[in-house]
């Protein structure tokens, strides 16, 4: 613990110190914060309990909503707010927008929570492509359902409160930045205390062989159903940042966006290195800066780079950074390698 | 231990890239206006978007090439940095904030679809940039009191209303039976209010409301219930995947209906991609190249769609037209002001009141223009099996007369 004090405090004040270094990369920095979340959650199922789950997107979507439609509803008529034809203009103070605000994320990260105990408890059960496939399903038809509820806009899109006028025009990217920051260390603090814990061992179990987990006593789908209830939480409340942070809600586009963050939180843990506390944080924030970097220069080819990219992951590093990392130099991973074995092995290659 | 160095340096790295990264343009750089814009290039709205960038380029080289715009005494060149928002609007809602604070972007030209408007507004609204758009329609932009935005086109509930008075008028002034089918999006669900609102208004009765979902590639239930309960008018709207959507489908099951009235013919191309299948179809249009609006830099709507023919190789639907004006707006307006500060274009912006080759343009305080009424027209063909687009309505500019009801399918 104490060893990586140094690089605990160095990555905490550089996180802290990050909007004020580089002020007009606030938005970036914010979703990077984000899409880390996303991706660290998503490696408790994909990673750790070998569920390939494309439905954390369902969790993420719900929180989004949830937020938004609080933070409203607790001041003013939801319905007439998202009413596209109403003619009238409500506008929250900065008391009003904080208060519905943290509010609206208690409630964004516990309803996904509850939702992911309920459906997990009925899909759970499902093994390999079939569990992938049927979470596939959720995220689409949240996506479609939503689109068809009038009081969250339907269609028409929901915008989020707009950021009050507190005096500076920094104030909201800042807010926000901390704000995912914060979420973010909270994420990691709980990732990195389960994995530290027999949890994460039966979760690896349930991965590695789940028959013969249950053989020895496990009651694998209990674990399974926390597990997906940890992810949900911290999704739900990604969610709820993202959606006040885009200020703009539509219901496949932005906030059950499967096509894009549902895969991307996939690719993101897999090229980090699934199975790993770091990778998943490695992995979003290479994929981010890529992203961005082929968004400037390749404009309109950036998802033919965005593609090959995948390719090069696939074939060069199908472990993932770390997973590469650990295999050239399993020693600095406190795995012990007998000189003899390694050079038999490169032998046999 | 070994492990917490590789963590470091990479963090390190990170430091590096994101610090050699940021690369800051001005507004106005030597004799450049620099305007950002983030547009759909890929993605549903693709093609639209396309017609929306040709639009402003052919602007932006037109007014470039007639001697720019005069601002305290001297000549500036427009000039526009492009991003693609790939039709989502999370991702124009970042390329806002990116032109913004990271390009130092001052005016802003605005994406094409309400959808992506709205997504775009709160941000320049934020920080105080004037935008000019020409393609968000949807009513609930400009009632939420923002003070940057301005609009060159009609909001999107009055795209069809005209539509539904009409087949009242024809029915003689009896209320009609109406099916409607509306993609879930912000422009088209918007449409869908304003046929509500001509519903009420006439006594007319909706008997088929149907949604449809994005990425509009099938909309064959609902044509089936068309046909069962014989509606006088149905209504479409899905932007131009939905325009063509319905035209093939209704044509493939051969659904008769009396007045069929959609929006984006123009822009899907309809009586060149369907031909004689398109035939009678009426369409919403915010322009039509037979309207008799004038302007110095395009003349009129005639040389305009000659212009741009020439130069893109397709007759310009009403996305491209709006889109030219635009930055006729912001040209006029810098003019007036005579200053590049926001407020000051932004109040310039605000008093707006010109003719353009598309048509008068006058904002009011919610930011949408409201001195250029909406045109009908109707996709004819003659013998030969060419169509055109005539408008029918309003009186003022028709050059045809509507036909009206459509001859059934077994009588074509």
């Amino acid at each position: 613990m104490n060893k990586n004090f140094v690089l605990y405090a160095a990555i905490l004040i550089f996180g802290l110190a990050a909007p004020f270094l580089f002020p007009a990369f606030k938005v970036q920095l914010s979703i990077l914060c984000v899409l880390i979340v996303l991706a660290t959650t998503w490696n408790i199922q994909g990673g750790e309990m070998g569920y390939n789950s494309f439905g954390n997107i369902l969790f993420y979507g719900l929180g989004m909503y949830l937020c938004a439609s609080v933070q409203v509803g607790m001041f003013f008529p939801l319905a007439e707010w998202t009413e596209s034809g109403g003619e009238k203009t409500f506008v929250h103070t900065p008391t009003q927008f904080f208060q519905g605000m943290a509010v609206g994320l208690v409630v964004a990260a516990v309803v996904p929570t509850i939702v992911a105990g309920l459906i997990g408890y009925s899909i759970l059960g499902l093994r390999g492509h079939y569990f992938a496939i049927c979470t596939l399903g959720l995220g689409v038809a949240a996506g479609e359902i939503s689109g068809g509820i009038e009081i969250i806009g339907a269609g028409q899109g929901f915008t989020t409160p707009p950021f009050p006028n507190v005096g500076s025009l920094e104030a909201r990217g800042e807010f926000f930045y901390f704000l995912s920051f914060f979420t973010l260390v909270l994420t990691f603090i709980a990732v990195r205390s389960i994995y530290s814990t027999r949890f994460k061992l039966i979760l690896n179990a349930i991965r590695d062989n789940e028959d013969k987990a249950e053989a020895m006593g496990i009651e694998t789908m209990k674990y399974k159903i926390i597990g997906w209830m940890i992810s949900a939480f911290f999704c739900g409340l990604a969610g709820g940042i993202m959606g006040g942070l885009v200020g703009y809600i539509d219901s496949t586009d932005v906030a059950f966006d499967g096509r894009e963050m549902g895969v991307f939180m996939v690719l993101m843990a897999i090229l980090g290195g699934k199975g790993t506390l770091w990778g998943p944080i490695i992995g979003a924030t290479i994929f981010h800066i890529f992203k961005e970097g082929f968004w400037t220069f390749f404009l309109g080819w950036q998802y033919v780079a965005l593609g090959v990219l995948i390719v090069v992951i696939v074939i060069y590093f199908p472990e993932g950074i770390m997973g590469w990392l650990r295999e050239k130099y399993p020693e600095r991973f406190g795995e012990v390698v007998d000189e003899k074995d390694r050079k038999a092995q490169v032998e046999l290659k | 231990m070994k492990l917490n160095k590789i963590i470091l340096s990479f963090v390190s790295a990170l430091v590096i890239l994101f610090s050699t990264s940021v690369a800051s343009f001005a507004k106005v750089v030597g004799d450049k206006i620099i305007l950002g814009a983030a547009i759909s290039l890929t993605g549903k709205y693709s093609s639209n978007g396309v017609h929306t960038q040709n639009g402003y380029n052919m602007a932006v080289d037109r007014i470039n090439s007639m001697g720019g715009v005069k601002v305290g005494g001297k000549t500036y060149k427009f000039d526009i940095i492009y991003y693609d928002d790939e039709s989502n609007p999370k991702r124009a809602a970042q390329l806002a904030e990116r032109l913004i604070s990271q390009d130092g972007v001052e005016f802003m030209l605005g994406p094409y679809s309400s959808g992506l408007t709205k997504a775009i507004a709160p941000v320049t609204e934020k920080y105080g940039v004037p935008m000019v758009e020409a393609n968000g329609a949807s009513r609930s932009l400009f009632t939420k009191g923002y003070k940057y935005l301005f609009a060159v086109l009609a909001p999107a509930n009055l795209y069809l209303d005209v539509a539904i008075e009409t087949a009242v008028e024809l029915n003689g002034g009896k209320p009609v039976r109406i099916a409607q089918a509306f993609e879930q999006d912000a422009f088209s669900q918007d449409v869908r209010l304003g046929i509500l609102d001509a519903a009420e208004r006439t006594g007319s009765k909706i008997i088929i409301d149907d949604k449809l979902p994005k990425e509009l590639n099938d909309m064959a239930a609902t044509l089936v219930k068309v046909k069962q309960m014989k509606p006088d008018v149905l209504v479409v709207s899905g932007h131009t995947k939905g325009a063509l959507t319905a035209i093939r489908q209704i044509a493939e099951m051969k659904v008769d209906v009396p007045m069929l009235a959609m929006t984006h013919c123009d822009a899907a191309k309809l009586s060149k991609q369907h031909g004689k299948n398109s035939q009678y179809a009426l369409c919403a249009s915010q322009w039509h190249k037979s309207l008799t609006y004038k302007d110095d830099f395009f003349k009129d709507g005639m040389t305009y769609a000659a212009d741009f023919e020439k130069e893109f190789g397709y007759d310009p639907p009403y996305q491209s037209a709006e889109s030219s004006a635009a930055l006729l707006v912001f040209k006029d307006a810098f003019e007036r002001a005579n200053s590049f500060d926001q407020k000051k274009v932004r109040d310039a912006l605000a008093a707006t009141n010109m003719q353009t080759f598309y048509g008068n343009i006058k904002f009011a305080p919610g930011g949408q223009n409201v001195d250029k009424p909406m045109v009908l027209f109707q996709v004819m063909c003659d013998a030969s099996g060419s169509c055109e687009n005539k408008v029918v309505a309003p009186l003022k500019w028709a050059s045809a007369k509507l036909i009206h009801p459509i001859p059934k399918w077994s009588e074509r």
